[in-house]
């Protein structure tokens, strides 16, 4: 059966389109916009749920020309994915009007909320590499803008610039590997399926040893694996996740738990038929054990109950990129499984977060415990997902952790890794003891006594309360009959992630296999250690204190540091605010680039200079050769520019020789109209200067290579040209009469051949006016008036550019004024 | 320059400087010519009157108006003026290419008519790229002209 196209174009669409209306439906409802998000999700879950069962690829046409189009593909797995996105996102925005009251800018808050969720179920159900991209990248936009928040908050500015440095950076690498992948699927299935991932996934072994074939496997894997690790926070570029949680504690819930970082595993899943080998094994099992055990271990030297989350979803998604890593058929269950209990438990962990965080006003983990007496509610949620996220049998955690360490012990079966298939099963062992420990302190904050500094604690409003109450029941659910999420979803998202799909079953063991001696010594260490827990806590804390660089934030800190350290300084260099200099730097920067161009593409080749020019041509341009000596050697400015308007009149008529009459006509009226303006101007310009002989040296260098490097342009292009008049230059003049009405071609081409291009050039001209105009007016305001009259200033680093900035364009803009009259 | 020789010459080449850009504007189908070169044109008519009496001399001596002295340059009346004049040029410059589309003709399709009998011309033809043209035409002039007078009031 194949889903129905308007169906899954609704739910991508319905979220933006709500989206961009916030501000009217804000201006309505006011605080209650939020109710409004949770119709729209559970709308998009709606229009998905009608999907269920079916697939296969449907698609809209987007830019035939090069193959692209807004593919949708859909099956469990998609489903899966975009219906947490939707289902997670109604009970996200329940949860947000009560959470976020009082707040100013939630219209921003709320339209990028629905953007997200709306790109998160595009990447979900997109099938053609050009709309993953494009939605992956949405993602990272719109959680740029949730995470940066609070724009006055320095901490969260830097969060959300950090969030958006990484992720986007990944994505650029996920990019070319999407390139390098339709560059082969192009070759092999056909120019149609350039960009068709559906089809890619359709002969899966033919795309990988055509990939192979031409030594791409491994940089394809590898690109992916940057811009899928880069999403879903994988060691070492896990950072951005902890810093992430500067976020509102819903945006944190929804994004940094429940979708958003969940799109690398997703991607992962996604094409895991077609890349999967040994090189995935080794590259994605370690990269996500490991990720799995060092987040893990962060977390319990976590102060903060949102930074331990935070940690604990790192890790946790290490665990699922572990999974999928895995190569056997339980790698696939580990993946898909972990992912739909992961979203259950965790979104309902960072919702519990927030309710302790509002109603006892403090986060630190050391000011908080025995809350149950003041939360029961929240206490009896708490103890079902913390004990899910330990992995503690009945929950539903357990099941997908006892997957992953089938899929550890499994693996060395399936493939020849030696030591490692000793390895993977003991570090997944060791990662998950440290996740039973900091699960454990979690619920902690619930029982044991009260701390006496911790002040009186609100009840939560039953807003608050809902949510993570239907995914605690979800996760109670799932714990107590598996077996019926696996028939309902897990199992059809397992057929599209496994090479070899089985029936999967899944439930308490009840005998002896190598996974459960696992587990069993997985809790028993984990509740043995508990005890020493501080002292853990402690030892952990102080080895990034002792040793900087082991932490992965200072090493991005260094670099971006010395970064913007050294761009500030080369700006400030070339944008020091003198027309002169940012005239030279232009031109030696057009007249490097345009030579080595030249160069590199082997177009300057000794050339014989004809010299048959007509006698009326040579004297025109020996006059206009010494009107060019005159500029150079003339007392005054006045005498300057009118010389220099004697060249520029020699042109014109050297034209008028070369038979060009518009191009003269041109060239006078605007020869004309700068030497009026310069007329205009140079009064203001002081009668002498006093030059160093060093910056006349430099000019006369600079002069030296702009004209050579015109010569040389002229030389190359002309040399170029073909011989006699091409077939479009015919046509032109052919047509000219007949379909223009117009004896005088070049103006029959502009305005009727090539309308188009002369459209485009008024726009430049429009915009030109335009922003002098802004500049100069807005110049003329108040300083901090132009900060808050846009948003996005806020986001300036500092005061110390932004007071550069009016000086430095008040030149420009009487330089470009300048310019564009020329 | 605002000498008595620059004003009197400037009295007598302004006329004939906007006669001769209109000229070229209106035969640049045929001739060289055309908005482009007849706006710019146009723009150093109105340089020439900045350069001979000044700035202001549009709104006080032409239009009979006062003018503030600290009042910030973009927002008078004559910038005002040119900047809706660049607006509605490129307004003109797309409707006349979406036109087409009425007729089911691709964006910016043009055609002409030749009417005949017409009284003095006898003969004359009427080409729609002329209202594209004039759209060109008012952009040069008014985008020219709001960069002119809000950069020269500098």
């Amino acid at each position: 059966m194949s889903p129905d196209l308007a169906m899954v174009i609704a739910a991508v669409a319905l979220p933006f389109v709500v989206a961009a209306l916030t501000p009217v439906v804000f201006r309505v409802l006011g605080e209650g916009t939020g109710f409004v998000g949770t119709v729209v999700a559970l709308t998009s879950f709606g229009l998905l749920a009608t999907q269920y069962g079916e697939e296969g690829a449907v698609g809209i046409e987007w830019v035939p020309a090069l193959d692209i189009a807004l593919r949708f593909y859909v099956d469990g797995w998609a489903l899966l994915f975009a219906m947490l996105a939707c289902g997670i996102g109604a009970l996200i925005f329940t949860y947000s009007p009560a959470y976020m009251h009082g707040e100013s800018g939630l219209v921003r808050y709320y339209a990028a909320l629905l953007a997200f969720m709306g790109s998160i179920v595009g990447v979900a159900l997109a099938a053609d590499l050009v709309a993953i991209f494009l939605f992956w990248e949405l993602t990272s936009l719109a959680s740029f803008v949730l995470i940066g928040y609070y724009t006055a908050d320095d901490s969260s500015q830097y969060a959300a610039r950090m969030a958006m440095f990484i992720t986007v950076g990944g994505g650029l690498f996920l990019l070319v590997g999407l390139l390098l992948l339709s560059l082969v699927a192009s070759d092999i299935l056909g120019p149609g399926a350039a960009f068709n991932l559906a089809a890619m996934l359709e002969s899966p072994e033919t795309m990988q040893s055509a990939l192979r074939e031409r030594g791409l496997f491994l940089p394809v894997l590898g690109l992916l694996a940057i811009g899928a690790g880069t999403k879903s926070a994988q060691v070492p570029l896990h950072f951005w996740l902890p810093n992430a949680m500067a976020a509102p504690t819903p945006v944190s819930a929804f994004l940094h738990s429940a979708t958003m970082v969940k799109v690398g595993v997703y991607f992962i899943g996604r094409v895991r038929p077609m890349l999967v080998s040994a090189e995935w094994l080794f590259l994605f099992a370690t990269l996500g054990l490991t990720t799995m055990t060092v987040c893990a271990i962060m977390a319990v030297a976590s102060t903060d109950i949102k930074e331990l989350l935070a940690y604990s979803t790192a890790s946790h998604l290490g665990l699922m990129i572990a999974g999928f890593g895995f190569t056997s058929v339980y790698g696939a269950e580990t993946g898909v499984f972990h992912l739909l209990n992961h979203a259950l438990f965790k979104a309902a962990l960072f919702l519990v977060a927030g309710i302790v965080a509002h109603e006892a006003g403090t986060r630190e983990i050391d000011e908080l415990g025995g809350l149950r007496h003041d939360l029961p509610v929240t206490a009896a949620i708490t103890t079902v997902v913390a004990l899910s996220m330990a992995g503690i049998p009945p929950f539903n955690g357990f099941y997908s952790k006892e997957l992953l360490f089938e899929a550890a012990v499994e693996a060395s079966h399936h493939h020849d890794i030696g030591l490692l298939g000793w390895l993977y099963p003991a570090v997944a062992v060791f990662g998950s003891i440290f996740t039973v420990l900091y699960s454990l302190r979690f619920l902690s904050l619930f029982f044991g006594d009260r701390p006496d500094a911790l002040g009186h604690v609100h009840r939560p409003p039953v807003t608050l309360l809902i949510p993570p109450t239907v995914l605690a029941l979800l996760a109670a659910v799932v714990s107590v009959d598996p077996q019926l999420a696996v028939d309902a979803i897990v199992q059809s998202g397992l057929e599209a992630t496994a090479v070899d799909p089985h029936e999967m079953h899944t439930g308490i063991p009840t005998s002896y296999s190598p996974a459960l001696g696992m587990s069993a010594v997985t809790i028993g260490v984990g509740l043995v250690a508990y005890p020493a827990y501080g002292r853990l806590h402690d030892g952990i804390r102080s080895v990034p204190r002792a040793v900087p660089p082991i932490g992965a934030n200072w090493w991005y800190d260094t670099v971006v540091d010395g970064l913007s350290d050294e761009g500030r300084a080369f700006a400030e260099t070339v944008h020091n605010g003198m027309l002169r200099t940012y005239a030279t730097w232009t031109l030696a920067a057009t007249c490097a680039l345009a030579l080595t161009g030249f160069v590199a593409a082997g177009a300057i080749a000794p050339t014989e200079l004809g010299l048959e020019v007509s006698m009326a041509i040579a004297l025109v341009l020996l006059v206009a050769v010494i009107g060019g000596v005159a500029v150079v050697t003339s007392e005054s400015h006045i005498a300057g520019v009118l010389t220099l308007s004697i060249l520029g009149f020699m042109v014109a008529i050297f034209y008028i020789l070369a038979s060009a009459p518009d191009l003269a006509l041109t060239q006078l009226v605007v020869e004309t109209l700068v030497l009026v303006i310069f007329l205009l101007v140079i009064e203001e310009i002081p009668e002498h200067y006093e030059i160093e002989v060093g910056k006349i040296a430099r000019d006369a260098v600079l002069s030296v290579a702009v004209g050579a490097t015109a010569f040389v342009t002229v030389l190359v292009t002309t040399g170029a040209r073909p011989d006699g008049s091409s077939e479009i230059a015919r046509a032109y003049a052919e047509q000219a009469v007949p379909q223009g009405g117009g004896t005088n071609i070049v103006n029959v081409t502009l305005v009727d051949f090539r309308g188009f291009d002369t459209l485009g050039e008024l726009a430049v001209v429009a915009l030109a006016a335009i922003s002098i105009l802004t500049l100069i007016v807005m110049r003329g305001r108040d300083e901090g008036d132009a900060l808050t009259d846009t948003p996005a200033d806020d986001e300036l680093p500092g005061g110390e550019l932004t007071d550069n900035g009016p000086a430095g364009t008040r030149r420009d803009g009487g330089g470009s004024a300048g310019g564009d009259d020329e | 320059m605002t000498t008595v020789i620059m004003r009197t010459t400037a009295r007598v080449i302004v006329p004939i400087v906007l006669v001769v850009a209109i000229s070229l504007f209106f035969e640049g189908h045929n001739l060289p010519g055309g908005g482009f070169i007849g706006g710019v044109l146009t723009v150093t008519a109105f340089a020439i009157v900045y350069m001979a009496f000044g700035l202001d001399f549009l709104e006080r001596g032409v239009l009979g108006r006062d003018v503030d002295p600290g009042k910030e340059r973009s927002r008078d009346r004559v910038v005002l003026a040119y900047r809706r004049l660049f607006a509605y040029g490129f307004a003109i410059a797309v409707a006349s290419g979406l036109a087409p589309l009425l007729f089911g003709e691709p964006f910016l399709t043009q055609t002409f008519v030749i009417l005949e009998g017409i009284p003095i011309y006898d003969h004359l033809e009427v080409a729609s790229a002329l209202a594209f043209d004039f759209g060109v035409y008012c952009v040069v002039v008014g985008g020219l002209l709001t960069i002119l007078s809000v950069v020269g009031a500098e």
